[in-house]
């Protein structure tokens, strides 16, 4: 084993590998969750229909659990996703929401990390000093605020207080553009429209730095801890008496081997954004997959989709796992003690 | 004799922990001149890493003060330096090499980076494209006017080229590969024989040997005018501590840098030392010429140590060592520190500091340079067994 770009292959196969047991387990789990009692769903979906419609419905859902469960895998083995209760397909749904979500959630990640990790490194250098306690202050008051209190506040308040707007992608529901990627700001790009760059980037502020505000905490606390761990090092002081200024043995040596510990624990945390964006994409009325988790889970009064809350927690479980492979791909790239294993 | 590099004017360094104040060093005075030597010996915890660390202002302040006394470094006093302006001096202006080699590169950069910043620090400094400082009479003052000597000087010419400046931004204009040769070449001098290798490997993949090798090459590179070796032998196995030892004073011949060399060791001092300081609990017991402090010793505490210094052979019988202990400097003994364990001690000793003073009576006692002894009855201790 070692650092060569075959071991990393190898390194990313493995990490692939490792994925489907997860992926098994977590569908055995969601699909019991969803199926186990379904006695009244035709009934309860369908109240004033008549007793052939109940009566197919009931032919698809009523079944023992275990034929039902063989059938859903195979189909999914087939790429056949499934369908909502309603008869919508899963596959295109999802395909279409998720780059909103990643978009979001990539956009959350970036404020974290040019905000949140500068942040940790001046906590760090003034331990102790009242930089450090604003900074404190700054990160647990977006630790503590719950996801749909900060979303609403933000939507109420501060948005309408600084021109941002709070709802959707853009400010026309259909852009006069073809969406390839479905990440608003990249189709606005890619069609060279640059008002609507701009547009689609101002709607992205407000839902982004909310969901960053309330993670940030983990990535200021983390560089925090791992500089105090890196500065009484010698190499700091070697660096130091090179005649380096302050800034630059801050941010270059001692920041450097402070992130290896930051990368990892953004690596999970960026899984768990991917959850976090169920409410924030409801309040910002993002067209997401957090939007679709919603309305599968029979959030706002819409009738539940159970296909589509199986395929809603597959995504997020491949996204946890590939945050996290990013995070060690990273991890040894930034350490180079490491190797890829 | 040339004007001395530093000038260290009665330094007293304290560090306060918690209610209790350290004198890790009081009231010591040396001065350096281009090309000299000086050594300073004492056991651990006597502040010579203190006041090693002191010099360049690296001690982090707090917890350690510097209560008094001057650093007087190429003609500026080093203690009323701002914070934002030390950068400027070290490097450059003074060089360290530490006791910690295992540590003291950045794990997470290859060799050439490291060695490639401390070039690019000296060579952006020599061009004035940032700011330094090299002592003299303006010290921080460096908007010199533009002539063609500097590259940027040569820029402003650009605009209307002549040949002139054309050649002296060709000549001047370090590319990579100039970088690239002078890393080489400094790694050569410290004679790493496969240099081209060395070169792309991270630290943790280097012996201890190899990565003080690089420290020195590293702290070479930037022609500091004072070198401050802090135990720069200590943490090696001692054949690689020999090894090093043997670059050191080979080094200490072609690099024309005063060196302020730190060691409990007597013999590595004996080796590459033309003066020599005793440092014990914080202060200078006994300074002199290397040759004289070793053959007349005339503190107790001097020839003590070099009594217990390990000889070759069992057969020259136990060990020896010195009665006592080494005093807490949370509460320094009064008068003379060294009375506790000293057989010549009497009551004059326990109340004021005896002065460091001449050995030779007919001697200038202002003078830095001879022999000279903080003892009392200084004249008794050849006859000490």
């Amino acid at each position: 084993m070692g650092r060569s770009p075959g071991d990393l292959l190898i390194f990313v196969l493995k990490r692939l590998l490792q994925l489907i047991p997860v992926l098994i387990g977590v569908i055995v789990l969601t699909f019991i969750c969803t199926h186990l009692k379904l006695s009244g769903l035709c009934n309860a979906v369908y109240p004033h229909a008549s007793k052939a419609v109940i009566d197919a419905c009931n032919a698809k859902y009523g079944a023992p659990l275990l034929p039902q469960f063989v059938s859903y895998i195979t189909n999914l083995l087939q790429g056949n996703w499934g369908a909502s209760t309603l008869g919508q397909a899963v596959y295109p749904a999802i395909a279409a929401d998720l780059p909103a979500t990643i978009e979001l959630v990539l956009a959350a990640l970036f404020l974290m990390i040019v905000i949140g990790i500068p942040l940790g490194v001046i906590a760090a250098q003034y331990g102790g000093r009242w930089a450090d306690h604003l900074v404190r202050i700054f990160y647990l008051s977006g630790w503590a605020t719950p996801t749909y209190l900060g979303a609403v506040l933000a939507a109420v308040f501060i948005g309408p207080a600084l021109g941002l707007p709070t709802r959707g992608e853009y400010s026309t529901v259909v852009p006069p553009f073809p969406q390839y990627t479905h990440m608003s700001v990249v189709d606005a790009i890619i069609a060279g429209n640059f008002p609507y760059t701009v547009d689609a980037i101002e709607h992205l502020i407000l839902p982004a730095s909310v969901l960053a505000f309330i993670n940030m905490g983990i990535a200021t606390r983390m560089t925090r801890a791992s500089m105090l761990e890196v500065l009484p090092l010698d190499f700091v002081r070697s660096a130091r008496m090179k005649g380096l200024s302050e800034f630059w043995v801050m941010y270059k040596h001692a920041l450097r081997n402070a992130l290896i510990t930051t990368t990892t624990v953004l690596g999970v945390t960026a899984g768990g954004l991917l959850a976090g964006t169920v409410v924030i994409e409801e309040v910002f009325d993002w067209p997401g997959i957090g939007q679709y988790a919603y309305d599968a889970i029979g959030g706002g009064g819409s009738v539940a989709n159970f296909d589509g809350a199986i395929a809603v927690v597959i995504v997020f479980a491949i996204g946890v796992v590939v945050a996290n492979m990013i995070a060690d791909i990273l991890y040894g790239v930034l350490d180079p003690r490491v190797d890829w294993r | 004799m040339t004007d001395p590099v530093l000038i260290v004017n009665d330094l007293s360094v304290t560090y306060t922990v918690g209610a209790g104040t350290f004198y890790a060093v009081s009231d010591v005075s040396l001065e350096i001149e281009p090309g000299r030597v000086i050594g300073i010996v004492g056991e651990t915890g006597c502040g010579k890493s203190t006041l090693a660390k002191a010099i360049p202002r690296l001690l982090p302040e707090p917890p350690a003060t510097i209560g008094s006394g001057s650093i007087v470094f190429r003609g500026t006093d080093l203690v009323k330096v701002g914070r934002r302006q030390l950068p400027m001096i070290r490097g450059t202006g003074i060089g360290m090499i530490f006791q910690e080699p295992l540590n003291s590169l950045n794990p997470a950069f290859r060799v050439y980076d490291q060695l490639l910043e401390a070039i690019q620090i000296r060579h952006y400094r020599e061009m004035g494209w940032v700011k330094s400082f090299q002592g003299g009479e303006r010290p921080f003052d460096y908007s010199k006017p533009p002539d063609t000597t500097t590259v940027a000087g040569s820029l402003s010419k650009i605009i209307v080229p002549s040949g002139a400046a054309e050649e002296a931004v060709r000549d001047r204009l370090a590319t990579r590969s100039q970088f690239r040769e002078e890393v080489l070449s400094y790694l050569r001098l410290v004679r790493i024989n496969d240099p081209e290798t060395i070169l792309n490997l991270y630290p943790h993949e280097l012996s201890g040997g190899m990565r003080q090798r690089i420290m020195i090459a590293m702290a070479l590179s930037e022609k500091p005018s004072l070198l401050i070796a802090d135990e720069p032998t200590s943490a090696l196995d001692v054949t690689i501590q020999a090894q090093v030892l043997t670059l050191m004073k080979e080094l200490i011949d072609e690099v024309q840098a005063a060196i302020l060399f730190i060691s409990h060791d007597l013999g590595v001092i004996a080796e590459t030392a033309d003066e020599i300081g005793v440092m014990y609990a914080g202060r200078i017991v006994e300074y002199g010429p290397v040759a004289e402090v070793f053959r007349d010793p005339r503190h107790p505490y001097t020839k003590a140590l070099l009594k217990a210094a390990p000889a070759h052979y069992k057969s020259d019988g136990p060990l020896s060592s010195i009665p006592g202990s080494v005093p807490n400097l949370s509460r320094p003994p009064s008068g003379c520190r060294f009375h506790p364990r000293c057989a010549l001690a009497r009551d004059v000793c326990k109340g004021d500091t005896p002065p460091l003073a001449p050995v030779d009576p007919a001697a200038p006692p202002e003078s830095r340079h001879i022999h000279r002894s903080a003892c009392y009855f200084q004249s008794e201790v050849p006859g000490l067994p």
